[in-house]
């Protein structure tokens, strides 16, 4: 019978078909080639929500269906479509967010007048079409191999403008430093199957059973002599490191603000719902091995807490509207990190899904504006922008609400599971999980903060600059985008509110986790809960520990934002950067993780690369050429015969030939 | 006899090419090289042999005759292909004809020789990698250098001399080397071969038939001859630090010369390791694993780290061969099927994608007549269609999933992972695989500044869209590249199938 997920490969290859069209045909297209992918998404985000209902109806999906290297007595390298309720739903997050990022970028890229559309929706179909085959992969190498499609688009689509010197400098970085990290993960896929035989996510034969199998002494692996648990750290380990890269985690966060140069909606696409969300969804698709090893967990925890914290410090200071939403990106990516590392799966999953929204929101929320500022993306320009563009500013105003995790707004609900769930594991026996929580807990503030900062720097007080006082109107093509994501950030929590459920008793209203575990036997939240290595404990009772974590975070949250209210909801706000003292530098300069980044580049590397230079041509050739020199005596004869006249040559090449079959013939007759 | 028609028809094209008038003799090349597509890829569609040709697999096409008999040795005229050296054939014949059309802007001197002499390289390239005899083959072997060494003599950079007598004679002298060391394991095997058919040499040195030779023993015999061919060979791949000669080629070669060099002469080298050393004495191969894998791993991060170093765009891709090269070694001496069917591989990925660098740095040289790296910037706002080109194919370079060279490169990082000839098999790998992280370095700053930001060129020539036959060989091999790149099994089937009976036996 040919369900519905039989099409699942259409989803990945509709916006595939739009990337040829943008591209072939784009410019005799009108709008560019826009429509193409509108239509495209439009397409796969329909064929998203039938794969999502048919998940709800009980079914699965795992099928192999290409080989793209049939081995000879050695394995098949395939790939396979795997939908189960993980991948469904993030189907579901990248077709709704790419459909609505291709919408909007009529009113961002089209009505502004922008050259190289073709170029563009190519990109963005492109971009697309790789996020939605790394999300179905049903094995390593596959996802791996999306993974890096999806680093092409994200250099393509951020050095967009490549006629500026900006846009390809941080294109060239964001592939660079993701590269970086890729390397690992690269060393990582190999080590699998060099370790497994195998690099499928799903089934009895699969890398994590196998993995599970062989610590409890039922499968015997390639381990290359080191203790099981140690060298599937390592290779864990290894896989982190392209998760790192791509999910912008601490120390390979420093690509992304640099990728702001990218047109707005490209940053909506990246932050909310591909690249980025790419690392973090990779953790949670193999998160079946990774919760055999505690140490990997304790790293994915603590990195993500320290993200957590280090990116909303650096948020606080930032005068542009999309580098506050960086930083603000870094940090929940660390959230998410921090949920996945403590035990929280589900948690982590959720806040991916939230995230998505209110970030998509956001960013096209200050798209609107930059529209609405004539491209300047300076807040301190901005200003009363309240009553210009009412409807960009109440969606935006649910997206900040989301994203400082104010009840009851969507990113509330995920933020304090995952708080909730890193502290009940912490207190479970794990101080260092119980200092990654301190972190994410202490970021919570900054994030209140730094949200309420620019939300009043940009639409409160009283305008300060002439396009702020008569701001470019938008039409309903960045209006629509942002009416859905608003709705969708103001109400997304209601699909997990578990402190709900344990506060009152209310069961059965935790529909997230109960969706996750409709998945593959091996695949299910339940099943992680049962491997990690993480025992529960509790202040007082379970209800309390969840008001306990609530209320703390929620305060925290009310309180940065109460901070922000009181220094910048003004008529005329000014700077307090300055009571900062010495740490204004710092976070100014981020700490200062681009200067060493770039100096291991530029102080490091390339000086390396000249001394080598200079040892290959003065010592390796210099060698060569002395010995050249010994028998430039015999060359000065050799040169007489050196007539330049091709016959001559020929009929000597001729000569060499004779006299070598002759001296073939003496010396094998000799020889006999 | 389909192969001898091939070598002689591209023989009779390179003649009449010769003699033709310089007014047509382009676009006569062009078309008669087509001969040998036809005839290569209809090979490749009947293609229906199994196993390795020098390990009793069945051979394709084969022809085996005896030619003359010299002092109690038969020299035969033995040719025919099997899934090693059929992609290869299959290589040379395409790239050839897309270098051949890549050379109608920049070549305007003597041109009917010049393609007659591309044309005369083809017919012995062919014979390189179809003949299996040794004595054919050496003779092909050696009446490559000839053409190549006259295409950068004559048609050159400044300093083509310079550069065209140190690739001759530094190749030549690795002839010799590579020569006495396979005729002295010759006059080892003694009677037990009765000629110089690579199959029988290949057999008889893996069932252990080598005696003493010279005073040594059978065992230092096969090591010393090892390491004579193996540096042989490494000279024409080239591994570090046997490289120097290949930058100065490049760098003064025209730009379709330097194609066929990158793309199919330095496959030569690395086709000869896998028939001769690595084939016909595994048991040694195995044993110096260490300094090979090691050889490999430094060609890789060394020639990486000078294309780091490099401001001529032509130096960068050339310096990067080294790099790409060495990733083939290590498949080699791996001994999977994902190693050496890998490396196979690579040696047609990289000549796909070698090719169109070189010919994607050549387009813009035709135009701007500089390939310094500060001299232009900006270029893609003129030159789209070739900058798209060029970001696509060094994405390729990159080992972008999809193309070809990810295909090649994963394979050997595969295999020689999973490599159980030696424990340290997954260092040497994954510090070889750092090399990808290099090659994204040194190809994206070249290209953010020589493609991208505000056009600036300071040349007097004016910078505009290159003529079609200048970029539709670029699109052609760019289309090849992701074709395989999607699809490797066009070729990995068969190169798998020749590969694993090298895997088992002979010592192993």
């Amino acid at each position: 019978m040919a369900g519905i997920l039989d099409f699942a490969p259409a989803i990945v290859l509709l916006p595939f078909v739009s990337f040829l069209v943008a591209l072939s045909v784009g410019d005799r297209l009108p709008k560019g080639g826009a429509y193409a992918g509108i239509a495209a998404t439009a397409g796969s985000l329909i064929l998203s929500v039938a794969t999502v209902l048919t998940v709800a109806g009980g079914q699965t999906y795992d099928a192999t269906i290409y080989t793209w290297a049939e081995g000879l007595d050695a394995v098949d390298l395939t790939f396979g479509v795997l939908i189960d309720p993980l991948s469904a739903m993030m189907l579901l997050i990248v077709t709704l967010i790419a459909f609505l990022v291709h919408v909007f970028s009529l009113g961002y890229m089209n009505d502004e007048g922008e050259t190289g559309l073709p170029r563009y929706y190519a990109g963005l179909g492109l971009f697309t079409a790789s996020m939605l085959g790394f999300v179905v992969a049903d094995n390593l190498l596959m996802a791996f191999m999306f993974f890096e499609l999806v680093g092409l688009c994200s250099y393509l689509l951020i050095g967009f403008h490549f006629r500026e010197p900006g846009p390809p400098s941080a294109a060239k970085k964001a592939f660079l430093v993701t590269r970086f990290g890729d390397y690992f993960f690269l060393v990582g896929v190999v080590a699998v199957f060099a370790t497994f035989g195998t690099a499928a996510f799903a089934g009895e034969g699969s890398f994590p059973a196998l993995a599970e199998a062989a610590l409890n002494g039922e499968a015997s692996v390639t381990t290359f002599g080191l203790d099981p648990q140690t060298w599937f750290t390592i290779v864990g380990l290894l896989v982190l490191g392209g998760v790192i890269g791509k999910s912008a985690q601490f120390p390979l966060h420093t690509w992304l603000p640099d990728a702001m140069e990218g047109p707005t909606p490209v940053s909506a696409l990246i932050h909310a719902a591909t690249m980025v969300a790419a690392g973090v969804y990779l953790v949670a698709r193999m998160y079946g091995f990774y919760a055999l090893s505690p140490t990997a967990l304790a790293i994915i925890a603590f990195i993500g807490g320290f993200t957590a914290l280090f990116a909303a410090t650096m948020g606080v200071v930032k005068r542009e509207i999309k580098q506050v939403l960086a930083y603000s990106t870094i940090s929940q990516y660390g959230y998410m990190m921090l949920g996945l590392g403590g035990g929280g799966y589900v948690a982590a999953t959720f806040h991916l899904m939230t995230h998505a929204f209110f970030k998509a929101l956001l960013f096209l929320g200050a798209g609107s504006v930059i529209i609405a500022m004539h491209h300047n993306e300076n807040m301190w320009d901005m200003g009363g922008l309240k009553d210009k563009m009412p409807v960009t500013y109440y969606t935006f105003l649910a997206g900040s609400l989301a994203l400082a995790g104010i009840f009851p707004f969507a990113g509330f609900w995920s933020k304090d599971e995952v708080l909730y769930e890193t502290l009940i594991h912490g207190l479970g026996g794990s101080p260092l999980l119980l200092g990654a929580y301190a972190m994410g807990l202490l970021a919570v503030f900054f994030t209140g903060f730094y949200t309420f900062r620019m939300v009043f720097l940009t639409f409160h007080g009283n305008p300060r600059s002439q396009t702020a006082r008569d701001p470019h109107g938008v039409r309903w093509n960045v209006k629509g985008p942002l009416v859905v994501l608003g709705v969708l950030a103001t109400v997304a929590g209601v699909v997990n509110m578990v402190p709900i459920e344990k506060l009152f008793g209310i069961g059965g209203i935790d529909f997230l986790h109960q969706w996750l575990d409709g998945s593959f036997e091996g695949l299910t939240a339940h099943h992680y809960a049962d491997l990690i290595p993480y025992s529960s404990s509790y202040i007082g009772s379970e209800a309390t520990t969840v008001a306990v974590g609530a209320a703390l975070s929620l305060g925290l949250a009310l309180a940065g934002s109460g901070l922000a209210y009181l220094l910048y909801n003004v008529p005329e706000p000014v700077r307090h950067t300055d009571r900062l003292g010495r740490i204004k530098g710092l976070l100014y300069n981020n700490y200062y993780q681009d200067e060493y980044q770039v100096w291991l580049a530029n102080g490091v590397t390339r000086p390396v690369a000249r001394a080598a230079n200079k040892f290959d041509g003065g010592v390796v050739d210099g060698v060569v050429n002395g010995v050249s020199g010994v028998s430039l005596f015999a060359g000065g004869r050799v040169r007489r015969i050196q007539t330049g006249v091709v016959s001559n040559y020929a009929a000597l090449l001729t000569l060499g030939l004779t006299a070598l079959l002759l001296a073939f013939g003496i010396l094998g007759g000799w020889f006999v | 006899m389909i192969i001898e028609a091939l070598i002689a028809v591209t023989f009779l094209a390179a003649l009449v090419v010769f003699v033709a008038p310089d007014e047509y003799a382009g676009r006569l090349a062009a078309a008669l090289s087509a001969l040998p597509i036809l005839g290569s890829l209809w090979m490749w569609a009947q293609y229906d042999a199994s196993g390795n040709a020098l390990l009793g697999g069945s051979i394709a096409f084969e022809t085996d005759v005896v030619w003359l008999t010299l002092g109690g040795l038969d020299l035969h005229w033995f040719v025919g292909v099997d899934g090693i050296s059929l992609p290869l054939v299959v290589l040379t014949t395409i790239l050839t004809t897309l270098a051949i059309v890549s050379a109608w802007t920049p070549i305007a001197e003597r041109q009917s020789q010049f393609y007659g002499l591309m044309l005369f390289m083809e017919a012995n390239l062919i014979g390189v990698f179809t003949a299996l005899d040794f004595f054919a083959w050496f003779v092909f072997w050696e009446a490559v250098l000839v053409p190549m060494y006259f295409l950068i003599g004559v048609w050159g950079g400044p300093n083509r001399r310079y550069a065209a007598i140190k690739f001759f004679v530094y190749t030549n002298i690795a002839s010799l080397v590579m020569f006495i060391g396979f005729i002295a394991l010759v006059f080892g095997l003694g009677d037990s071969v009765s000629s110089l058919r690579l199959p029988e040499i290949a057999q008889a040195l893996r069932a252990g038939e080598l005696g003493g030779f010279a005073g040594l023993d059978a065992a230092t015999l096969k090591t010393v001859a090892f390491v004579a061919t193996f540096l042989g060979f490494a000279v024409k791949v080239p591994v570090a630090p046997l490289h120097t000669w290949l930058p100065d080629a490049h760098v003064e070669a025209p730009t379709p010369v330097s194609v066929m060099l990158a793309g199919v002469l330095l496959k030569m080298g690395t086709y000869a390791l896998l028939r001769f050393n690595f084939t016909m004495m595994p048991d040694v191969a195995t044993a110096l694993v260490v300094p090979i894998a090691g050889i490999a791993v430094i060609s890789v991060i060394y020639g990486a780290m000078l294309a780091l170093a490099q401001e001529d765009l032509k130096r960068i891709v050339a310096y990067s061969s080294v790099s790409s090269m060495g990733y083939v070694i290590l498949g080699l001496v791996a001994y999977t099927t994902y190693g050496v069917g890998g490396a196979t591989f690579q040696m047609i990925a990289h000549g796909l994608i070698s090719g169109l660098m070189f010919m994607a740095v050549g387009v813009i040289y035709n135009t701007t007549h500089t390939r310094m790296v500060g001299d232009m910037s900006g270029i893609a706002d003129r030159m789209p269609l070739t900058a798209g080109i060029f970001v696509a194919g060094a994405f390729g370079y990159m080992g972008l999933p999809l193309m070809a060279g990810f295909a090649g490169e994963f394979f050997i990082f595969k295999g020689s992972f999973e490599s159980t000839v030696h424990s340290g098999m997954p260092v040497f790998t994954a510090a070889a695989m750092f090399g990808i992280v290099i090659v994204a370095g040194y190809l994206l700053f070249a290209m953010q500044r020589t493609l991208f930001g505000p056009f600036s060129f300071d040349g007097e020539y004016e910078v505009t869209n290159a003529p079609f036959h200048d970029v539709a060989p670029l699109a052609v091999l760019l289309l090849l590249t992701i074709v395989l790149g999607v699809a490797p099994d066009l070729f990995f089937g068969m190169i798998q199938d020749a590969v694993n009976p090298i895997l088992s036996g002979g010592g192993l």
